[in-house]
């Protein structure tokens, strides 16, 4: 499947998935542009996701953390 | 997918829990670690009362950390008269990147009726951290004199501000990576000074009458969650980082600290609550023999164990 995930003020990426051992996750979707679910949130269409699960969106929005606080 | 406490969509999954959870229970699970952390800590003294109110001053950035803490302890003790906040932001002179966060602060405080003081490090030391990474007379990276003059000027003016308790917004994933870098340094006796600093329930800490008693109610919270609590809030938190952030080692930490929890769920909580042990018995058995003798120093008269404290010297060698 085809996903655009577009990380918050900074790149937009493209990303192919297989989709081999059942539905892939926003887990796997984030590690193919090498970032942990610990350090984004997934929103679909401006509303959080749990990472474990399924992807159901073409497009997600991806939000880093930003240290500091 | 459902959250685990209603029928409600769940925003989260936890994998060190299992949970997922709805906004709603998302944030109500939140507040209630933040609570637990407040009581565990003893940070509110038996003896406090509303004619003798404590006052306790928060570290506020604008960051999302320090936002979502202010707003936590603001709805917690909105209705105690026992407690009193204050929220202190430190301009440190970078430009753009701390007036916007300001803007934040002023937003949050105004918002929820706390009083607000801003200091500058240009007015205390005539300095802007975008001057200093210029000059770096020291060959430092820029968080090292940030560090040494945030901490200068928040125990100054918690001072000041008569402050019963210093409050910072570091989470989980902060002091995960600080006692892992303090472990892999092997750096014993930092430890009982971090117990004993900001760590240890009030009651338990080595008592000092030269600094005011720090805490961190936040430090059972993961980083994602405090960031995800601040957007369902949608709290006026400032995203963006700071242009001079530089800590290489402890970004190290973060990635091994990533990759760790990400095979084995809950490896922060274990690290955090084993080394609060350790921490705790090392307090003990360094307790009364700090070796290190506290003395004014000789240009500020700030409390330090060298002859010149490290911010003057500092200062001096960027004059």
């Amino acid at each position: 499947m085809h996903v655009t995930v577009d990380v918050k003020g900074e790149d937009t990426h493209e990303v192919e998935l297989e989709a081999a051992n059942g539905r892939p996750t926003y887990a796997d979707l984030l590690g193919e542009v090498d970032l942990s679910p610990h350090e984004v949130s997934v929103l679909v269409d401006g509303r959080p996701v749990p990472e474990d699960q399924p992807i159901e969106s073409e497009h997600v929005t991806v939000l880093r953390l930003i240290k500091g606080g | 997918m459902e959250c685990n406490r209603c029928d409600g969509e769940a925003i989260m999954h936890a994998a060190y829990s299992g949970a997922h959870l709805c906004a709603d229970h998302f944030r109500e699970s939140l507040e209630k670690r933040v609570r637990r952390r407040v009581r565990r800590d003893d940070l509110v003294p038996h003896d406090a009362t509303p004619d003798d109110p404590q006052t306790w001053v928060i570290g506020l950035s604008g960051g999302k950390d320090s936002v979502v803490l202010t707003r936590i302890l603001h709805d917690t003790f909105v209705d105690d008269p026992r407690i009193e906040l204050v929220g202190l932001t430190i301009h440190e002179g970078i430009e753009g990147y701390r007036d916007k966060s300001l803007e934040a602060c002023v937003e949050l405080t105004d918002d929820l009726e706390i009083r607000h003081e801003v200091v500058s490090y240009e007015e205390e030391f005539g300095i802007r951290m975008d001057d200093v990474v210029e000059d770096d007379p020291e060959n430092m990276a820029a968080c090292a004199y940030c560090g040494v003059f945030r901490r200068d000027v928040l125990s100054r003016y918690a001072e000041t501000l008569e402050a019963d308790l210093l409050l910072t917004g570091h989470n989980l994933d902060d002091e995960a990576q600080t006692a892992m870098m303090n472990v892999l340094e092997g750096d014993v006796a930092q430890m009982a000074k971090h117990f004993d600093a900001s760590l240890g329930p009030l009651t338990e800490r080595e008592e000092t009458d030269e600094f005011v008693p720090r805490a961190k109610p936040l430090r059972d919270v993961p980083e994602k969650e405090v960031a995800l609590y601040a957007h369902v809030e949608d709290l006026p938190a400032h995203i963006t980082e700071c242009p001079h952030a530089s800590e290489a080692y402890r970004g190290e930490i973060q990635q091994l600290l990533y990759n760790l929890e990400e095979n084995h769920p809950g490896t922060r909580h274990s690290i955090l609550s084993g080394y609060e042990e350790l921490a705790s018995i090392v307090a003990r058995e360094y307790s009364g023999e700090d070796g290190a003798e506290l003395r004014e120093c000789a240009e500020c008269g700030s409390t330090t164990t060298r002859e010149i404290c490290r911010k003057c010297s500092l200062l001096e060698s960027l004059a």
